[in-house]
């Protein structure tokens, strides 16, 4: 082939190259639900548990879903993680699921507004559900993104405060901590030192210590991460500022950095017996309602005790908030049964005794007003405590966003360089944190 | 000192040393000491080289077959040996699965890599053409290409227009197509087959595919073992394609990607992982003991002396 | 053979070479253009476009070339962590290679059983390689630490020290030294006898007989580990990713966020960054354009290496 021939058989490949890609890339999916309901049809349901008692629970409420819709099978999968849908979602096709549930609220942005999941706005319309009044605030808020409704909370999580009540005994506490200078105190007081470590800490405050996260701290301040324009508020928000002042008193006051992440670094794993609130490594943990169950489960040698956590001393009225988050679940919206699909979405989600023996089951806040008012609600002291905490009006969640948790990282980033005094700048920091939200979300619009 | 090792020995070991005249009883006392002390250093060498690299394998071992509790200290030597957790990860749902997976996989990409690379690296050390060296160097680039260079139109293509997501497909069917590699390797070990063989070949009226097959492949042999050897280990090994083709569907998953699961669904169970792990680590190395003599051969056959 | 014109005869016997070659070739042609030149255009092609897996592409121009050099905070400390690699990790794997496969020539008592105990790590899985290590060296729990804190020695962090991460993943390269290992050993065999025996003739200590016999035969080998462990190099990503994620601990339930790079982006490498960008922030135009600096700098480093050694063309005479 001469020269010329060749660059121009280039040419055409390239052209027809670019042309086939072009063509490939439409997004999926018609919006409307046109199935039969009512014909015998197998969908395929994916959620993300995985532990033992969880699959148990979960395949318990679908064969009661089976039950009471004999022609709709349900294929289920767990352990499934949000790459995985995010892959399943975009290629479509005969292995996609047709519901979906995730334990991160984070994605909810971006299905909503690429329609990956289906609206469900009509079908809760057509089976008369008015959301508002069904389901809590805050699990409503995570479960939309800017006015397009495309999940439902699927129980729920609320944060609090876990505390030894044997060490608190020991150390002369009588009542959990309500302020930030109460909790200050009491963890100074139960914070015993051996050698250059601890025998025992009162509060790990560094960020990476399992469920001390920047976005559950923060929640206790009732921080706005967006404006009403959508554009990132942390640097603006004073909540956030008063948070990381507060947040590196605690650990000056605890040892310095330094000194507590070499006794972070002998923590057991988060999820088994060796988790360092259930071994006595720390007396006082932030942690999720599963933690009273997983304790228990352990063995644990002393009494659990379990409140709110504290607040900010200037907020003491609105004790009893925390930070809330929950699995969501959706219909697919490459799905071919989609109606097949919503009948089993809204009896996990709405159906009380379904939601009740789930929640009973794997420990989780249920997700409905109804169910939280169920007299067959099994609720200790403890699962109480977070279910007043998952519907105290005060009580906040990380909102949507359009490229998922992203902000989140970005301000937990900051989080990691200044508690070890990597960035000592508060106020650059968080103006910082908000320059690089925006541009994120600037670059996914 | 015999010299009736085989030929990966030491090639030669003074026998005399260089300073004192041959043969004086001093001398002799002397090389005697050296070549002790010698000995004594390459062997203690040996020795700490050779537990940096089998501890890691004790230790996996040992944790493997602990109790759930004890797995969780930071304890050594198992005090019961819980044998049973092998077969809590074999029977593991999806375990035989991403076995089956992995084998597919691995066996058929094999096959296909090699028989569709071997005439392409007939040809590159065979036949004279123009455009040959530029071939060659479109074939070194292509080894140098990292995949996920180019993973995301791929990925498009096998999922949206093929829809061939979540299966391990789009793994597969490439390699039927060369793999640069295995090309690269045949085509070094192919030029050192002398022309005497091909001219003899044509001489007898036998076209090119007929020496292909009936004359170059038969001496061709080891370097084949080996390059399938190669192949077989990249593809059983392989955890970002099947991460990225066959995540959605955990009936495609392969043992490395099921593996990582594993860890997902099992976080706390240090002593199943590693049981997992030494359940994934084990066939290769049965392989391996099989195959050693062709592999080792192959490798230094393939002419990496460039 | 005549001058001017072109015998018939041997204008098709041309054209049938021509043919036969084509036929040998077809595989590796249509898999070069289609798994190597049409995905390589449309990389370029999407890097310039803004789409999310979902809605129809549209043009986005220079955006997302501008957002990753400027505005993604995750970049440049992968491009700094994966030029530590190049330099770091190739060479002392080179040299240790070098070490290793030299020890085995020596070692006279049971070589073969040797040859396998440092032959077989190689042969671990990258992800079961790398959850073992992890798990060695938990700074807290694991064995390793134990030990050195037994004896007194310090007790790095490893897997969760952002200064010890990458060493650590260094270390677990050494650990599957075995490739190199291989290919030294047939090198270093190959060495002619007569040219060790002539150097100790000359008087030549052991160090000199290294350096003036030992290392210029297995040059070619040498250049051979380099070019091959840079080309690995750029595709580093499972022993990061997956060392990261369970250093790390999290585990994807109760929604915790996954830290790339864990600890403080410290094990990131481009090719992580193309699964962040493309199938985890739905950004695919963003991740072509990291895919492309991938390429470049394969590209770069491979003309550099190859200039010195252009024998890999070596062709029959």
């Amino acid at each position: 082939m001469s020269g010329s021939t060749k660059t121009t058989a280039v040419a055409i490949a390239a052209a027809a190259a670019i042309s086939l890609l072009a063509s490939a890339c439409t997004g999926s999916s018609n919006n409307t639900a046109t199935d039969d309901p009512n014909k015998d049809v197998t969908i395929t349901f994916w959620h993300g548990w995985s532990a033992p008692n969880e699959v148990k629970a979960i395949n318990a409420n679908i064969k009661a879903f089976e039950k009471v819709h004999p022609n709709i099978h349900v294929k289920v999968q767990g352990n499934i993680t949000d790459d995985k849908i995010n892959q399943a979602l975009r290629a479509g096709g005969s292995g996609a699921p047709d519901v979906v549930s995730s334990f991160t609220t984070d994605n909810v942005g971006k299905f909503c507004s690429s329609k990956a999941f289906a609206d469900l706005t009509p079908f809760l319309k057509k089976s008369g559900i008015d959301p508002a009044k069904t389901f809590p605030k805050t699990m409503l808020e995570y479960t939309q993104f800017e006015g397009d409704r495309c999940a439902l909370p699927l129980l729920g999580d609320a944060y609090g405060l876990y505390y030894n009540k044997d060490a608190f005994k020991a150390a002369g506490i009588t009542s959990p901590p309500r302020t930030m200078s109460e909790f200050k105190a009491d963890a100074i007081k139960l914070t015993k030192t051996k050698g250059d470590s601890y025998s025992q800490l009162g509060f790990m405050p560094n960020f990476h210590g399992y469920e001390s996260t920047t976005t559950h701290l923060a929640a206790q301040w009732s921080p706005t991460y967006f404006d009403t324009s959508g554009k990132s508020n942390v640097a603006t928000d004073p909540a956030f500022a008063s948070m990381f002042s507060w947040h590196q008193d605690m650990v000056k006051s605890l040892g310095g950095f330094a000194k507590l992440e070499k006794y972070r670094t002998t923590f057991g794993d988060e999820w088994d017996a060796k988790n360092p609130f259930q071994t006595g490594q720390v007396a006082m943990a932030i942690d999720g309602e599963w933690r009273a169950g997983m304790a228990a489960d352990a063995g644990v040698k002393f009494q659990v005790g379990v409140a709110p956590f504290p607040v900010p001393d200037d907020q003491a009225d609105t004790y009893g908030k925390g930070y809330t988050t929950g699995t969501i679940i959706g219909v697919a919206n490459t799905s071919a049964k989609k109606n097949a699909a919503w009948e089993l979405v809204k009896y996990m989600t709405t159906d009380t005794d379904a939601v009740v023996s789930f929640a009973n089951a794997i420990h989780n806040v249920p997700s409905t007003y109804a169910a939280l008012k169920s007299p067959k609600l099994k609720l200790d002291a403890a699962a109480k405590t977070f279910v007043e905490i998952a519907q105290n009006p005060d009580s906040t969640t990380t909102p949507a966003s359009i490229n998922g948790g992203t902000y989140q990282l970005t301000l937990q980033d900051f989080g990691y360089a200044y508690e070890a005094g990597k960035q000592t700048d508060l106020a650059a920091g968080l103006k910082g944190v908000d320059t690089q939200v925006d541009k994120d979300i600037a670059q996914a619009k | 000192m015999t010299q009736t090792h085989s030929t990966l020995t030491s090639p030669s070991s003074p026998s005399a040393p260089a300073v004192l005249p041959a043969g004086s009883a001093d001398a002799k006392r002397a090389a005697t000491r050296r070549a002790a002390l010698q000995w004594i250093a390459v062997h203690s060498l040996g020795i700490a080289a050779a537990l940096f690299f089998v501890l890691p394998f004790v230790f996996v071992f040992l944790t493997a077959v602990m109790t759930d509790n004890q797995a969780l200290t930071g304890d050594l030597w198992p005090t019961t040996w819980a044998w049973g957790n092998f077969g809590t990860v074999w029977h593991t749902p999806g375990f035989l699965t991403w076995w089956r997976n992995t084998l597919l996989y691995a066996g058929l990409g094999t096959v296909l890599a090699v028989a569709s690379s071997l005439p392409v690296a007939y040809a590159l050390a065979k036949f004279r053409f123009r455009g040959r060296n530029v071939a060659m160097m479109l074939v070194i680039s292509t080894m140098m290409l990292p995949p996920q260079v180019i993973i995301v139109p791929m990925y498009l293509f096998w999922a949206k227009q093929l829809g061939l997501s979540g299966t391990l497909w789009p793994l597969i069917i490439p390699m039927a197509f060369g793999d640069a590699f295995t090309i690269f390797l045949l085509r070094q070990f192919l030029l050192t087959i002398p022309k005497e063989y091909t001219d003899a070949a044509r001489v007898d009226g036998c076209g090119e595919l007929r020496t292909m097959l009936r004359v170059v492949l038969p001496m061709a042999k080891p370097a084949i073992a080996a390059v399938a050897l190669f192949q077989f280990f990249y593809c059983w090994n392989d955890y970002f394609g099947p991460q990225i083709y066959a995540s959605e569907n955990p009936a495609a998953w392969t043992l490395s990607y099921g593996l990582e699961s594993f860890k997902g669904a099992h976080h706390t169970n240090w002593n199943l992982t590693m049981a997992a792990t030494v359940l994934v680590m084990a066939p290769v190395i049965v392989v391996f003991f099989f195959a050693q003599k062709a592999f080792i051969e192959g490798v230094t056959l393939t002419g990496v002396k460039g | 053979m005549s001058a001017a014109t072109v015998h018939p005869l041997l204008k098709a016997k041309r054209r049938r070479a021509t043919l036969r070659n084509l036929a040998f070739l077809s595989p590796w042609l249509i898999g070069f253009s289609v798994f190597f030149a049409y995905p390589l255009i449309s990389t370029v092609y999407f890097s310039f476009m803004k789409y999310d897996g979902f809605t129809s592409p549209t043009w986005n121009g220079l955006k997302n070339w501008s957002y990753v050099f400027n505005d993604y905070p995750f970049f440049w400390p992968a491009l700094r962590n994966t030029l530590w690699l190049v330099l770091v990790m190739v060479s002392t794997r080179v040299v240790f290679g070098l070490g290793i496969g030299l020890l085995i020539t020596k070692i006279k008592t049971a070589p073969g059983l040797f040859r396998t105990a440092f032959y077989l790590p190689y042969l671990a899985p990258p992800v079961a390689a790398t959850m073992a290590f992890a798990f060695l060296l938990n700074p807290g729990t694991g064995p390793v630490n134990r030990i050195l804190g037994d004896f007194g020695l310090p007790t790095p962090g490893w897997f969760n020290d952002p200064s010890w991460s990458k060493p650590a993943l260094t270390l677990l390269a050494l650990w599957g030294i075995g490739d190199l290992m291989v290919i030294f050993m047939a090198a270093l065999l190959d060495v002619p006898k007569e040219q060790y025996e002539a150097a100790e003739l000359d008087g030549a200590g052991s160090w000199a007989r290294f350096r003036y016999v030992t290392l210029p035969n297995i040059s070619p080998i040498v250049m051979f580990a380099v070019v091959t462990g840079v080309i690995q190099t750029m595709q580093y990503y499972t022993q990061p990713l997956v060392a990261g994620k369970v250093a790390s601990g999290v585990i994807g339930g109760s929604g915790q966020q996954f830290e790339p790079g864990y600890p403080e982006k410290s094990t990131l490498t481009l090719p992580q960054l193309v699964y962040n960008l493309g199938f985890q922030r739905f950004d695919t135009g963003s991740a072509c354009v990291i895919a492309l600096v991938l390429f470049a700098l394969a590209m770069m480093f491979t003309a550099l290496l190859m200039r010195r050694r252009s024998g890999f063309l070596s062709a029959e005479d």
